[in-house]
This record gives structure tokens, sequence and C-alpha cells, in this order.
């Protein structure tokens, strides 16, 4: 689907929406859009768009911002397409798009735990990799490698 | 029966002279036989638990138990990574494990030994020490490969213990990465050594 058009589309099902459209090679776009406006632009690309399934979900750390993205998938097209936003500092946080892709709930745990970054009204967010009381983002630019004796954690929770 | 049963009272049985005695240990060893059934049982009793006994356990008991202990290690049966193919083949017929009466099981309640074959890290850390507290006395732990026993290449490792020495006590530790199985041989007869000259 060419890069209008989905804008289009996507403006068609969600008017309230302020999301861009631009190209991205090998998807059908990255489209960008304020975290305010998530789970309106979450329903209309599940619902309208057509885009069923939820491949990954991932944060990156800008340093001055994070940006959170998801790549989803349509079975009809059998094209990606990318949503991205772009989250600003301190505590930054979106909505969980658990209510529109169930497989949401991991992808999510695990960007909150490596990220840091939020996703409210999550049913289940906790951690998925790192033990319960680890207090680190390790995947976050501050993160330094420690001497090993500065990472232990406690272990043993009852 | 012309013996009265005050006649077979405990007497005071002549103590050798490094053997303390506690409280007189008054084992009727001498007029044992003259026992009738009924009191039998709780003289064999008192012998059992009187303190020649325990020191008899000392002496003959325990190192038949350290001998057959020690020849009949069980792993516990687990992998953490690649380490594990390398355990896996030790059982295999080229390298045959069992001839030292190393079998793998699969529960820890029936093992002794906990062969640490791979990274660990901290989600798995309090995994392990509940599988090393379930085992029975007495126990062993082997820290195979260079991850188990210092982090290996992944030692500053957000995610990763350095060492497994920092979670369980380790007795022997084998070098390599992973170490072949002629090593961890290797390892298990050296445990083998160790639990003999410890004399547990």
């Amino acid at each position: 689907m060419p890069t209008e058009d989905l804008a289009t589309r996507l403006r068609a099902a969600a008017p309230e929406t302020t999301a861009t459209v631009e190209p991205l090679p090998g998807t059908d776009g990255r489209l960008r859009f304020p975290p305010d406006q998530a789970l309106a632009v979450f329903r209309a690309c599940q619902g309208v768009l057509g885009y069923r399934h939820l491949s990954m979900v991932g944060g990156i750390d800008w340093v001055d911002h994070r940006e959170v993205f998801y790549l989803v998938w349509s079975d009809e097209t059998r094209r990606y397409l990318m949503l991205s936003s772009d989250l600003p500092l301190p505590a930054p946080h979106i909505e969980s798009a658990t209510a529109v892709w169930p497989s949401a709930n991991y992808h999510e745990r695990e960007t909150w735990e490596m990220v840091g970054i939020g996703f409210d009204h999550h049913p289940d967010l906790r951690h998925l990799l790192m033990p319960d009381g680890y207090q680190f983002n390790p995947l976050l630019r501050s993160f330094k490698l420690h001497e090993p004796e500065e990472l232990e954690v406690k272990v043993r929770h009852v | 029966m012309s013996a009265a049963p005050s006649s077979v009272a405990p007497t005071a049985a002549p103590a050798p002279p490094d053997i303390p005695v506690i409280d007189a240990p008054s084992v009727p060893f001498v007029e044992i036989e003259a026992l009738r059934a009924e009191q039998f049982i709780p003289a064999a009793k008192e012998a059992l638990t009187s303190l020649l006994a325990e020191q008899a356990q000392g002496k003959l008991i325990r190192p038949v138990f350290n001998w057959a202990g020690r020849n009949s290690l069980f792993p516990l049966h687990w992998g953490l990574a690649c380490c594990a193919i390398e355990f896996a083949s030790m059982f295999s017929a080229r390298h045959d494990a069992e001839r030292f009466g190393v079998v793998p099981r699969s529960s820890p309640r029936q093992c002794d030994l906990m062969i640490v074959n791979g990274t660990v890290t901290w989600k798995v850390a309090h995994k392990l020490i509940t599988l090393y507290e379930q085992m029975p006395e007495p126990k062993w732990v082997i820290a195979m490969g260079n991850c188990a026993t210092g982090g290996g290449p992944f030692r500053t490792a957000y995610s990763v213990v350095p060492g497994v020495d920092k979670l369980v006590p380790v007795d022997v530790y084998i070098a390599g990465c992973p170490p072949r199985p002629e090593a961890l041989l290797d390892g298990i007869l050296t445990l083998e050594a160790l639990i003999r000259e410890r004399g547990e």
C-alpha cells in the first residue's frame, strides 16, 4: 500500500490522530504518532488497515528522549508496517497495546525491563528476563559494564 | 533356669585405655548369650547407642559408606548450556561414565552430586539454590566449564552470575569452554579422591 493511501485511510479510520507516514524500505512505511494517540492508532491499524499480527515491540534510548516502536504484519497484503512514537523524559510511558494485540504482553514486559519505558494499563508488567528486584535497565546508554560485584542483586526472595 | 535376673545385672565392661568412658557404657557383652529373648532387645539397643557403638560406627561403618558413596556419585541430570552436551556425551558408549558408578538421576532427592554445566544467570540462580538444597547430605558440587567457574566470557554481563561459587559451595572446578568429556571424567575422579581424603 502506498504511503499516501495509508495516511488517508488512517485519517478516515481515526480522524483525531495526527500521525504521519514516511517511507521505510521493505515495509509499508513508518507511521509516527504522538504517544497520547496510541490507542486510537493501534485500533485503526489492527481493525481497518488490517495489520492483525504484532510482530515485535522494541525501544531505543536516544539519550534526550526514548522511542518505542511496533512492527505489525498484515496477512492480506503480506507487508509489514512500523509504528513508532517519541516519548519525552523523564518517565517515558505509553498506553499498552495488549488490549489490541494480546501478543504485546511479553514484548512490552521486555521493553519495560530493558529500556525503561512504562506501559500504562498493562495487565502483568513485571520482570521477564531478569529476577524480581533487579534495579537496572541494561539497554540504556547510561548503563555501564559493571564489575561483577557491583551487579549482585538479591536473588533469594522468599 | 537357675540364672536369676539379678545375675545378669549390667556390669561395667573393662574399658580399653584409649577410649574415654562416658557414664559407664554398661554393655553386658559377656552375658548376652544368657539373656532371655525379652531381655535381649533392650540390651542390644543399649549396645548400639553406647559409646563403643559410636566408635565402631566411626571406624567401621563410615569408611564403608565413604567407599560406597564415592564410587556411586549420582549427578543431577540437568543442563544449563553447551557444557550439557559434553555432560551428555560423557555417558555415551565411548566414555561410559557408568563404569565409575556415575549415573544421572532426574530428581535432586536421589542425587549427591550437582554438576553445574553452563552459564548461570541471575534468573536461574535461586532455582539452582533450591535444587541444591533439595539434595540430601552429603552432597558435592562440580563447576564445569569457564562460565560456571567464573562467568566465562559473560563475566561483566548484566545478567550472568560471575561464578557459581557465589551461590553454592564448589568442590571441583573444571576449566574449558566447554571441557571435553575426558576432562569431566577427570574432575569426577578428582572429586572421588577428595571425598576419600576428607573421609566424609
